[in-house]
């Protein structure tokens, strides 16, 4: 160890040659190792080769000369790692001579999918997928680059890895009315691909924050109704635009998400047919629908934080629906089913087949709602104020 | 060969000095300085382990051992025991934050325009602790009323243009510099614990009095 250490002042005791060579998967390499200076021993014979820390079989070396070995590698596999693989010559002692770094990759390949959305219009965030996934086994450098498409200069993105790695935040000085032309350039030390160019107007991808202040509170003593307020997204109040909104909401322990949609330009929606007894979790999102006059939809925002609410208790079980209720709906069945339920819990007490009344029960439901689709199929009539717009309704409004 | 241009760090504001006839003393300082060698220590022994990654076997093998070139211009932390012993407080400060001026310099310069964006930023973090602990180091000093190091006029570490560095001689000077930015983290503890016991108040005085001498 002493030998390798006194052997080296600032300038080395051997060189491999080429130094840090760029080359295609599945290439061959040749290179030399060779000694010089004039510390006693250091020939070519003994020396050896190493790649990233693995010593090579020697029948892939070779000693030109009383100075130099040689080295052949063929089919280069991608490099392990993006600094480049470790190439080393040692002396016959194992200390370090000499290294190189190889790198041995693809060039890359064309990015696509480009998707760009700009929050409130004050700026512009873009999202691509890199070619080929990626795997170059070199480092990839990727720019996106616009400018506005009549005039203007390339300008180039410079906040980078924002929403995943291959993603650019554009923050400021950005023009309305006029179209972008936006691409990705990806280089690398084989060469570099150019996306498409994705042309696009800001006023078409303008997305909001969620509604703040998203209220869930029940309906009076309503089992089946929950009440849902939220507040327009104030960041874009100033421009004209239509909001949309969806409602998602979930049981509890649910995974499967009911959406209400088409919810139009209001800040208030009642959901209807719910369990009673329930804890629901509620979300609510925006859609900036033709901002300035544009016929088109913007894109969603992120959904609110959950709120949670629960429906009042009750023992009859209800199935879900999937629109608001008009607001002056009135409250459907409720001293019936307050009656039924002292029934049923008396009946649970003193008959001897509590089990089956229940059961009974519930074939005598779908009973009437059989008959109750019948009885409108040949009436037409819609009782005015007491049905509701949701579907899967089963109960009947009268007994 | 590893140069720096790093003037920036010898112009530091001065630190106040601290009211030495206050209740407290440089103590907690010392205790804060402490703590902080020891949380870069844990630190570094994440980002180390991360990079020696990212530069491939067998950088990150554990007994790598490679030859040491432009890391001679790295400021050392072995140093004789006897040595280390005998230093004075003021030297001892002194060696300190001047290696540590060194070490983020380098540190900062890392060129490694190849890793990954998560590797840059946990450098970044770490550059930020690392001038946390030049601020502490400073403030110790300006409580015991030491002069923070300033470069001699000719002395500046400045940037001069070495002949083209290698790739391969990159990652060495880069494990290098890894590796004694550890041995000194490992020094430091012992020295501001060394500090620290210095410090204390008088417990009782032929306790003082052994250790004025004995050390």
């Amino acid at each position: 160890m002493q030998f390798a250490r006194a052997a080296f002042s600032s300038r080395d005791t051997a060189v491999i040659s080429p130094q840090d060579p760029t080359l295609l998967i599945g290439s061959s390499l040749q290179a030399t190792c060779s000694v010089h200076g004039d510390p006693p021993g250091a020939t070519a014979e003994g020396l050896y080769w190493t790649l990233n820390g693995r010593r090579l079989p020697p029948e892939l070396s070779r000693v030109l000369n009383t100075s130099t070995l040689a080295l052949a590698l063929a089919n280069l596999n991608g490099s392990r790692q993006q600094s480049g693989d470790n190439l080393v010559c040692h002396a016959r002692d194992g200390s370090i001579l000499a290294g190189s770094c190889l790198y041995v990759g693809l060039p890359p390949e064309k990015p696509f999918n480009i998707s760009c959305w700009s929050k409130n219009m004050k700026d512009l965030t873009c999202r691509w997928t890199p070619g080929a996934h990626g795997e170059t086994f070199l480092h990839t450098n990727y720019s996106l680059k616009y400018k506005l498409r009549w005039y203007g200069q390339d300008n180039t993105c410079e906040e980078y890895h924002t929403v995943g790695p291959h993603s650019c935040h554009i923050p400021k000085d950005l023009a309305l009315f006029t179209p972008y032309e936006i691409w990705v350039e990806a280089t690398n030390r084989l060469g570099s691909a150019r996306s498409d160019v994705l042309t696009l107007d800001i006023l078409d991808v303008v997305t909001t924050d969620p509604p703040p202040d998203v209220h869930v509170s029940r309906v009076g003593g309503l089992e089946d109704q929950l009440s849902v307020r939220w507040v327009s997204p104030p960041a874009l109040k100033d421009f004209l635009f239509q909001a949309k909104y969806q409602i998602r909401y979930r049981v509890e322990d649910s995974v499967d998400w009911k959406v209400v949609d088409d919810v139009s330009n209001q800040t208030s929606c009642r959901l209807a047919g719910l369990k009673p007894g329930t804890v629901y979790f509620v979300q609510v999102r925006c859609n900036p629908f033709g901002i300035y006059g544009s016929k088109k939809a913007g894109i969603w925002s992120e959904w609110s934080h959950p709120t949670a609410a629960s429906t009042p208790r009750s023992e009859r079980p209800g199935p879900g629906g999937g629109a608001c209720e008009p607001r002056g709906g009135e409250p459907s069945s409720g001293p019936v089913r307050r009656e039924l339920k002292q029934f049923l819990g008396w009946l649970k007490k003193h008959a001897y087949c509590s089990n089956l009344s229940f059961r009974l029960y519930d074939q005598w439901r779908a009973w009437m709602q059989k008959s109750h689709k019948t009885r409108n199929q040949d009436e037409g009539i819609l009782s005015s104020g007491r049905r509701g717009t949701a579907r899967g309704k089963v109960l009947p409004d009268k007994l | 060969m590893l140069a720096c241009l790093c003037t920036v760090l010898w112009h530091l504001p001065a630190v106040p000095a601290l009211n030495r006839t206050g209740d407290l003393g440089p103590g907690p300082s010392i205790q804060k300085t402490y703590d902080l060698t020891r949380y870069l220590e844990h630190q570094l022994r994440s980002l180390a382990g991360t990079y020696l990654n990212y530069l491939g076997p067998p950088f990150n093998e554990p007994d790598f051992n490679p030859p040491r070139l432009g890391a001679e211009t790295l400021p050392r932390a072995t140093v004789d025991l006897e040595v280390w012993r005998s230093l004075n407080d003021k030297l001892r400060l002194t060696q300190n934050y001047e290696a540590y001026s060194h070490l983020l310099c380098y540190l900062r310069g890392l060129n490694r325009q190849a890793a990954t964006a998560e590797l840059r930023r946990s450098l970044a973090h770490f550059c930020t602790s690392l001038q946390g602990l030049l601020g502490s180091i400073a403030g110790v000093m300006a409580a015991l009323g030491y002069p923070l190091p300033q470069p001699l006029p000719g002395t500046e570490p400045a940037w001069t243009p070495g002949p083209a560095h290698s790739d391969f001689l990159q990652k060495m000077d880069d494990f290098w510099l890894l590796k004694e930015l550890q041995t000194w983290l490992w020094r430091s503890a012992k020295d501001f614990n060394r500090l620290k016991k210095k410090m204390q108040p008088p417990a009782a005085a032929v306790t003082l009095h052994l250790g004025a001498h004995g050390f």
